[in-house]
C-alpha cells in the first residue's frame, strides 16, 4: 500500500529543496519524489495542497523526567507531545533519577520509548557526562554509546572543573560522540532566579548574570579547539555567548549551538509579575540578546531551535518565584511560535526555518533525519506543516502531563497537522490509534 | 485592596494612606477615641521580625481589629504545606485580612491572587516593604514639612534592602530626589529601571542632603566577597558625626533599623537631635492604621 502526500510545499534543506511536488511513500519508505508510479485501488492520497512537506522535525534538548519524575513526565506523554508539535526524533536529557548514566537505564528508556505505550516517534538518549550527574567521575559513555546515545550532556549539573571537561572532550573525542554542555559558572548564579539586569534590581530576585554563561561558553570553546571534540552549546541565552560562538567556528572549531523559542521571544520583562512560568535557565535575558540570537539564527551562527522542553508540575511551579523549580514546556508550541515571530516575520525563509528544526539538529548529533531524500532513511520522518493554520495555544489541551507554559493563550499561525513515522503517528489533535488506545 | 508593593501606587493613593495615618495619630496622641475597624487580621510571617510584628500587632490593637500570628516554626507550613494552601485555608478559617511577610520577592503578590480579601505586603525578600516606606514618608513630611523637592541619600547595603526600592519609589512618586549611595558591591548592578541615581562615594553621596537614610548590612545575605572588612566599610560609609557634615546642615538621619551601632551609624547619628529614629517607629504604627483601616474600608465597601 502506497501514500502520495500530492502538491505540497516540499522543503528539503539537506538538498536545499523549495518546490511544490508529491513524495510517494512506500512500505514506511520514502520511495520517490515527483516520480512516475501510478496509484493503486486501495492506495491513499493526502492533498497537501497550502502545506508544507518537511523533512521530521527534531528536538536535540528534551526532560523527558522517566525514570524518576513521572509526576512531571513519562516517556509516553513526552513523546505524545513531541509527535503532536511536529517532532519525529527527540533528545532526551540524562537529569533523571537515577540519571542516564549507565548502559542499563539507557537501555532501559529505549525499550520504553519503543514500546507500544510511547508517541510512535523515535528518542535518542543523551547520556550523562559524570557518573551520578554532579560527581567527579565520568560515566560509563563507551558502554552508553554501545547502548544507543547520540551525545553526552551537562546539562543541570554543569560541570565546573575545568580539567574534567578536557578529559571529558578527550574521551569523547575518542568515542566520536559530542558533548552538549550548559554553560553555566555556578559561582555566579548561586541562590539566582533571573537575569541579573536592571529588571532583577526593581524585583529585588537574586540574579544570574549574563558572564555566568559567557565564561563557560568561552571555556568549553578554548578545550573544544584544544581537544577537537564536537561541542554542542545549548540553549544560548546572551550576545556574548553568541560572539564566542562566532569566533570559534571562524577559527575552525567543530561546535554547534541551539536557541530555544523562549530566548527567542521573550524577556526578562515577563517577570515582572512573578510568573513562575517565566522562570528558565538559562534566564530570559534582554532585548540586546534577543535581536543578538535572531540574528545568529539567521546567519547560521547559531544551528539548531531546540525547545528545552522542561516539565514541572503545577504545585512545583506554585512555590514562591525564589523556590520555584526552572523550566517551561515547549514541545507543542514550538512550530506555531517560530512560525509566528521569526518565519512569517521574514527573518528566517521556510527552508531556513525547517533547517534549524530538523536537519542541521540532524547533522550535530549524527541522526538518521533531516531528510527527505528517498531511501536515505531507515523509515520516512516527516512533518505535514500548516503554515497559516491560526490558532490558540492552550495548555491545558496539550498531550505533555505538566502546564508551564508562559505561552498559554497566544495567538499563533502555522501548527503541525500531521507527524509520519515510517506510518502516520498524529494527525490533527489525534494520535494515531496504536498510540492512543493506551 | 491590597498593599502589595509602592511601585504599583498612584502619587494619590500614597498621600490617602498619608493624611489617614495623621488622622490616626492625631486621635491617638490627643487621646480621642479611634476610630473601630471590626474584623480579623492574621500575621502570616515566614521571616523572622520585632518591630514590623510588634507595630502591625499594635496598630491592629489600636484599631479593634482581632489578630493572630502565624510563624512558620509552629505551623502547617513545616509540615511542607505550600504558601497557597495556607492562605486558602485562613481563608476559609474567616480571615479578613492577611499580613504577608516571606523571605521570597512576589510571595504576597502570589497568595493574593487566591486569598479574598486584602493583603498588606510586610516584606517580601528584597523587593519591598512598602508599610516602612510610608513611615519615612510620614516621618519626613512631619519634620521636614514637606518631602517635594529635598535629596534623599540612602546609604548602605542597597542591594539586598527592600526599605530601599520601597523608599526610592515612594518618595520620588512624592517629588524628591533619590540617591542610592554605597560600596559598588552593595549596590545592584544596574538601576536604569529605578527612579534613582546610584553613588560609590559617601562624599558626593551626602552632598545637599536633606536626609540620609542609613541601612542596615544584611550581613546574613552576604558573603566574605562583598566588603573589604568592616573596619573599611566603616570608615568609608559610616554616617557619624564627621561624614554628616557633607550633608546640609539641618540633615534628618533615619534608619529602619534594626541598627548595628558603630556600623553604618555612630551614637551621634542615632542619638542626636538630627535624628528621626524613633519618629519612624511611632509613625510606623499610624501608617499601618491607615493601611488596615484601608483594607476593611474596602472589604465593607465590597459586601
Amino acid at each position: 500500500m502506497k501514500t502520495l502526500l500530492k502538491g505540497g510545499r516540499l522543503l528539503d534543506p539537506s538538498q536545499d529543496l523549495d518546490i511544490i511536488g508529491d513524495l510517494l511513500i512506500e512500505n514506511d519508505q520514502i520511495v520517490e519524489m515527483n516520480g512516475q508510479q501510478r496509484l493503486e485501488k486501495g492506495d491513499t492520497t493526502i492533498d497537501c495542497t497550502g502545506l508544507w512537506v518537511c523533512p521530521g522535525l527534531i528536538d536535540l534538548h528534551v526532560h523527558l523526567r522517566e525514570p524518576g519524575f513521572e509526576h512531571k513526565e513519562t516517556i509516553s506523554t513526552g513523546t505524545q507531545a513531541a509527535a503532536a508539535g511536529g517532532f519525529t526524533t527527540i533528545c532526551c536529557m540524562p537529569n533523571t533519577d537515577p540519571p542516564l548514566d549507565k548502559r542499563a537505564i539507557i537501555e532501559y528508556v529505549v525499550t520504553r520509548a519503543a514500546s507500544s505505550e510511547s508517541g510512535g516517534i523515535f528518542v535518542a538518549p543523551i547520556g550523562a557526562v559524570a557518573r551520578g550527574m554532579g560527581s567527579e567521575h565520568l560515566a560509563e559513555i563507551a558502554s552508553m554509546k554501545e547502548a544507543g546515545i547520540v551525545a553526552v550532556s551537562d546539562d543541570a549539573a554543569p560541570i565546573q572543573d575545568a580539567e574534567m571537561m578536557h578529559q571529558a572532550m578527550q574521551y569523547c573525542k575518542m568515542l566520536d560522540l559530542p558533548i552538549a554542555t550548559h554553560c553555566e559558572e555556578l559561582s555566579l548564579t548561586r541562590g539566582g532566579a533571573m537575569n541579573e539586569g536592571a529588571v532583577s534590581a526593581v524585583l529585588g530576585l537574586k540574579g544570574m548574570p549574563r558572564t555566568a554563561e559567557d565564561i563557560q561558553v568561552a571555556r568549553n570553546c578554548v578545550l573544544s579547539i584544544s581537544t577537537g571534540c564536537r561541542l554542542h552549546v545549548c540553549h544560548v541565552s546572551t550576545w556574548g555567548a553568541v560572539e564566542t560562538i562566532r569566533k570559534a567556528k571562524s577559527l575552525g572549531a567543530p561546535v554547534t549551538a541551539e536557541v530555544t523559542p523562549h530566548h527567542l521571544i521573550l524577556t526578562d520583562d515577563a517577570i515582572d509579575g512573578f510568573d513562575t512560568n517565566c522562570k528558565m535557565n538559562p534566564p530570559l535575558r534582554t532585548q540586546k540578546d534577543v535581536d543578538a540570537l535572531r540574528e545568529a539564527l539567521a546567519d547560521g551562527t547559531i544551528d539548531c531551535i531546540a525547545t528545552d522542553h522542561a516539565p514541572h508540575s503545577q504545585h512545583e511551579k506554585q512555590l514562591p518565584f525564589s523556590d520555584a523549580p526552572f523550566g517551561i514546556v515547549g514541545l507543542e508550541s514550538a512550530v506555531g511560535l517560530i512560525l509566528t515571530h521569526l518565519t512569517h516575520t521574514g527573518l528566517l525563509s521556510p527552508l531556513q526555518t525547517i533547517r534549524a528544526m530538523s536537519t542541521a539538529p540532524a547533522e550535530a548529533f549524527a541522526l538518521a533525519g533531516g531528510t527527505l531524500i528517498p531511501g536515505e532513511l531507515p523509515a520516512a520522518q516527516i512533518t505535514i506543516i500548516d503554515p497559516d493554520l491560526e490558532w490558540t495555544f492552550d495548555v491545558r489541551k496539550t498531550f505533555s502531563k505538566s502546564r508551564n507554559s508562559p505561552f498559554h493563550g497566544w495567538q499563533l499561525r502555522g501548527k503541525p497537522v500531521m507527524t509520519i513515522w515510517g506510518d502516520e503517528v498524529y494527525r490533527d489533535g489525534v494520535m494515531d490509534a496504536r498510540v492512543s488506545t493506551q | 485592596m491590597s498593599l502589595l508593593d509602592i511601585r504599583s501606587l498612584q502619587r494619590s493613593e500614597i498621600e490617602t494612606y498619608i493624611r489617614e495615618a495623621i488622622k490616626y495619630r492625631n486621635a491617638c496622641t490627643s487621646g480621642e477615641p479611634v476610630p473601630q475597624v471590626s474584623g480579623t487580621v492574621c500575621l502570616l510571617f515566614f521571616e523572622t521580625s520585632t518591630r514590623t510584628r510588634a507595630s502591625f500587632e499594635s496598630a491592629a490593637r489600636k484599631l479593634g481589629l482581632h489578630g493572630s500570628f502565624v510563624a512558620p516554626a509552629t505551623s502547617s507550613i513545616q509540615k511542607g504545606e505550600s504558601i497557597r494552601d495556607t492562605v486558602v485555608t485562613l481563608d476559609y478559617a474567616g480571615v479578613d485580612c492577611l499580613v504577608i511577610r516571606h523571605p521570597s520577592p512576589g510571595a504576597p503578590h502570589q497568595a493574593a491572587e487566591v486569598f479574598d480579601g486584602g493583603v498588606v505586603n510586610a516584606g517580601d525578600g528584597c523587593h519591598e516593604h512598602p508599610t516602612q516606606a510610608l513611615a519615612d514618608l510620614l516621618t519626613i513630611i512631619s519634620r521636614k514639612g514637606t518631602v517635594e523637592g529635598l535629596t534623599v541619600a540612602i546609604v548602605g547595603d542597597i542591594v539586598h534592602s527592600r526599605v530601599a526600592r520601597s523608599n526610592a519609589w515612594c518618595l520620588t512618586k512624592m517629588g524628591a530626589r533619590v540617591r542610592f549611595v554605597g560600596p559598588r558591591t552593595l549596590l545592584p548592578k544596574d538601576c536604569s529601571l529605578l527612579p534613582v541615581e546610584t553613588c560609590d562615594n559617601l562624599a558626593a553621596g551626602l552632598s545637599d542632603a536633606d536626609v540620609v537614610m542609613a541601612l542596615r548590612l544584611q550581613r546574613e545575605r552576604m558573603n566574605g566577597y562583598d566588603l573589604g572588612g568592616l573596619a573599611e566599610y566603616t570608615q568609608r560609609f559610616q554616617i557619624n558625626r564627621e561624614s554628616l557634615k557633607l550633608a546640609k546642615e539641618d540633615v534628618l538621619v533615619m534608619h529602619p533599623g534594626p541598627i548595628n551601632r558603630g556600623v553604618e551609624l555612630d551614637d551621634f547619628a542615632a542619638d542626636s537631635t538630627f535624628s528621626a529614629i524613633h519618629n519612624q517607629v511611632e509613625n510606623g504604627i499610624y501608617v499601618r492604621m491607615a493601611v488596615l483601616a484601608n483594607e476593611f474600608d474596602k472589604l465593607r465597601g465590597d459586601a
